[in-house]
């Protein structure tokens, strides 16, 4: 989506309050409705999407009128950004709302605010240049060009730092030059990610190795669906062996409720390789007993419709047998690179 | 006195002036600050009566003139219809004399004080008084009088007329007193005048200070009350001796009938009936022991009807809001009255103002009583009033320390029983404090729905506020938007949502 439809979108918002007021009406905005009733999984995309229903946002209403100017602020504070060619985060939103006589409880008040600035335009929040503060680090044999101002043309190397790259707005937004990798591999923890760039790892299985620490941000996800889309690359998720890291695979295969009023976010083929409770005990991996929080998880898990396939199940149900968790880290007790050599080697094509 | 102390002693009997100014402190002129503020009083209630009487709005006077350190010369003219001459002696110059003794509703009831004042600067100035009145057609006449203590009668020590008085009546005494201490009574008792008789308008002049005026908050004039007949049920033994001297001999029934209200023949001739006397029976005949027997049965047979009320002024709702809205413009004001009920025969109202201003209290609520309109500034504390206010549990009524709740009660009845002749302070009647307490508790209703309603108010007032500070930042922040370069102004959209008059 280009810059220029983006501020558009904005200007409307702007131009439909002002008509509004002097007609001697009160402005309304209706926001596709966000709340769990209204979203729906949709099976032959398998993702997350908003259902029919929206929600009125009335300004005459007085529960309504505060989080109405919030949400006109961040509109114009996006259109500022996206005027000057800036990008900011949310952190960075939430702080700068004082200075603008707006007041945000907490920042999951501004986040909130956000989400509902991209339901109403349906554009996500990067394309206002609004990023969140985390980011996760990608490295390997692709070589990006770049399209933010100033560095337009410029082309950067995936490997060009042994730390790996930060994703961020520049590198969401640039474009695919040249690949010699086959594959994207997706990990959990930044260790790893290390590990496996250390062992050049990504040399011996032609990955793309991304970073995802923890839950990963959105604009990771997209990166990750974007070169699996235009350079054709399968996606496979390696993360720790408990229901969380079972969902980091999921929510990045079939997206997250949190996000379904974003499209061109999950990747419907990525695999996820590990570690599921059958690697466990075929490698019998050192391993700890699971949580009551972790076997909440794992029943919750097994009432998403997400999980709803014979596969998903089988692998829940494993756990609920072993009721044994893992980290990534657990190959190391058959020594430092035992996950390369053997692990990936196993289960990479 | 015992038996020794006797010896020697000269009997004599003193009149009732002397009684009167031996005893000084029971009628309020006890000390020198009480005594300027008391003469203003009687010399200011008299003149508001005079006016009530003859439908006149009262413009009163009030001058007092230091001329050495506690030598004062006090001064008070009303523009009332003045008083017929021949009576003007005896009212100012003979304790006990006085107009006020038909059975009505009225400012002063004792005729004592006005004449204590004449007889107080008599006593500390040697000075007469002078009264010039201008009462009907023709020249006002003027008189200086003295009292004569001993034998309780007015010493004229001039009469004539004068042709340079045009309206009404203008006392002048001179008396010793302390101005300085009781400036602050003066002035809160002029005040409150102003409040329980708003179409007065009062103003005083110390010295050569500037003016102050009192009122007028209002041109209603109440209609005077009715004269009625005493209620049977107070005819003590004293009422009834008077009563019966006072006619002449006529039958016992027919005397009934006609000196009391509620009592026609044939409530009479049931009461005769059930004393077992014969009503043929003349007045003149009735023993000591019989008049003692009809008193009593008079004030515990129940027979009776209720007593008239048309005898009673009450300052009015109209009034008394009208008054206190002017003195607290920003305060909300609720009125209640109770009655008329009686104590023992005499018809009597309660009503009462609840005043709620935004001042920090310093005792809450705090009282300020009148009695017949009069307000009472001294001895508070044994005040029935005070009593009953003091029983009620005003936490119960959300009067807290937010808002200063001021209570506005006016006792009106045909006889105000007074703790002593100073008139400063009510007895603790059962009936009367009962009332009172009934009369709390409703305004302690009504101040309880109105700090609720206060409360609302200033909620609705900032929910406002706070409304019309988003929406003014929806306009401004959705023109930036717009990239125009006026904020539309939004004052009209945010009133007509909380409709704004």
């Amino acid at each position: 989506m280009s810059k220029g439809t983006s501020i558009d979108a904005l200007t409307r918002i702007g131009q439909d309050i002002v008509e509004s007021i002097m007609a001697g009406r009160f402005p309304v905005f209706d926001i596709p409705d966000r709340r769990t009733g209204n979203i729906i999984f949709d099976t032959d995309e398998q993702e997350y999407v908003i259902g029919p229903t929206s929600v009125r946002r009335d300004s005459s209403n007085i529960r309504h009128v505060k989080s109405f100017a919030q949400l006109v602020w961040v509109a114009s504070f996006a259109k500022e950004l996206l005027k000057n060619n800036r990008t900011s985060s949310l952190r960075d939103l939430y702080y700068s709302s004082e200075a603008f006589d707006i007041e945000f409880a907490d920042q999951a008040e501004s986040d909130r605010i956000v989400g509902d600035l991209e339901c109403l335009t349906g554009l996500p929040r990067e394309e206002f240049g609004i990023f969140p503060e985390e980011r996760s680090s990608i490295f390997g044999r692709v070589t990006m060009q770049y399209t933010v101002k100033g560095y337009e043309g410029k082309t950067v190397d995936l490997t060009i730092s042994p730390d790996g790259l930060p994703i961020g707005p520049a590198l969401m937004t640039a474009e695919p030059l040249d690949c010699k990798a086959e594959l994207i591999l997706a990990v959990e923890s930044g260790g790893m990610f290390s590990r496996l760039i250390e062992t050049r790892a990504w040399e011996r299985f032609n990955a793309v190795l991304v970073q995802l620490g923890g839950q990963p941000p959105r604009a990771t996800r997209r990166l990750i669906r974007r070169l699996h889309k235009t350079l054709d690359l399968p996606v496979y998720i390696f993360t720790d062996g408990d229901p969380w890291g079972m969902h980091i695979a999921r929510v990045i295969m079939s997206g997250s409720a949190n996000s379904a009023h974003i499209r061109e976010l999950t990747v419907p083929t990525a695999k996820w390789m590990g570690v599921t409770a059958d690697d466990i005990v075929s490698y019998s991996l050192p391993s700890e007993p699971m949580t009551n929080a972790d076997l909440k998880r794992l029943d919750e898990l097994k009432n998403d419709v997400r999980y709803n396939s014979s596969e998903w199940l089988h692998h829940i149900n494993a756990f609920k047998d072993i009721r044994m968790k893992a980290e990534q880290q657990a190959f190391s007790r058959y020594g430092i690179d035992y996950v390369v050599d053997t692990y990936l080697a196993d289960k990479l094509p | 006195m015992t038996e020794a102390s006797l010896v020697g002693t000269e009997f004599t009997s003193i009149s009732v002036a002397e009684f009167f100014y031996r005893n000084r402190q029971m009628v309020g002129f006890g000390n020198p600050t009480q005594a300027v503020y008391s003469t203003i009083r009687e010399l200011v209630e008299n003149s508001l009566d005079a006016c009530e009487d003859a439908k006149i709005l009262p413009e009163i006077n009030v001058i007092i003139r230091r001329e050495s350190s506690d030598l004062l010369l006090i001064e008070v003219s009303d523009n009332g219809p003045g008083m017929p001459y021949q009576f003007v002696p005896e009212a100012f110059g003979k304790v006990l004399f006085g107009s006020k003794y038909g059975l009505r509703h009225k400012r002063g009831t004792f005729g004592l004080g006005v004449t204590m004042a004449v007889l107080y600067g008599q006593l500390t100035t040697n000075y007469p008084a002078t009264i010039i009145t201008k009462h009907g057609q023709g020249e006002a006449n003027e008189f200086r009088l003295l009292v004569d203590i001993k034998n309780n009668t007015p010493i004229i020590e001039y009469s004539g007329p004068n042709s340079s008085h045009s309206i009404g009546t203008k006392v002048t005494l001179k008396i010793r007193g302390d101005l300085k201490r009781s400036k602050l009574r003066i002035t809160e008792y002029l005040r409150l005048t102003s409040v329980s008789t708003p179409h007065a308008q009062i103003t005083l002049l110390i010295d050569d200070n500037p003016p102050i005026q009192f009122g007028r908050y209002s041109k209603m004039i109440p209609t005077p009350p009715r004269i009625s007949r005493p209620h049977p049920r107070s005819a003590d033994i004293e009422l009834l001796h008077h009563l019966i001297s006072n006619n002449n001999s006529m039958t016992l029934k027919a005397f009934l009938v006609d000196t009391f209200q509620k009592c026609g023949t044939k409530t009479a001739t049931r009461f005769l009936h059930f004393l077992s006397l014969n009503p043929n029976r003349t007045t003149e005949s009735l023993t000591r022991d019989e008049i003692v027997r009809i008193s009593n049965a008079l004030r515990n047979y129940n027979g009776f009807d209720k007593p008239e009320s048309q005898c009673l002024s009450p300052i009015g709702k109209d009034s008394l809001m009208e008054a206190l809205n002017r003195l607290y413009p920003s305060a909300s004001i609720k009125y209640e009255i109770r009655g008329p009920f009686e104590w023992n025969g005499h018809p009597t109202i309660l009503e009462g103002a609840v005043v709620i201003t935004d001042s920090t209290p310093a005792e809450n609520p705090s009282l300020i009583r009148f009695a017949n309109k009069v307000p009472l500034l001294y001895d508070a504390s044994d005040d029935v009033l005070t009593l009953a206010m003091k029983r009620i549990n005003w936490n119960r009524y959300g009067v807290d320390t937010n808002s200063q709740v001021l209570l506005f009660v006016n006792l009106c009845s045909t006889r105000i029983p007074y703790r002593e002749a100073g008139k400063q302070s009510i007895a603790a009647i059962p009936a009367i404090q009962s009332e009172a307490e009934l009369l709390f508790k409703t305004l302690g209703r009504a101040i309880k729905r109105e700090s609720s309603s206060i409360r609302r108010s200033k909620r609705n007032a900032r929910k406002m506020r706070e409304f019309s500070k988003y929406f003014r930042l929806i306009a401004r922040y959705g023109a930036l938007l717009a990239s125009v370069e006026t904020t539309p102004d939004t004052s009209k959209l945010v009133e007509s949502l909380f409709e704004v008059k």
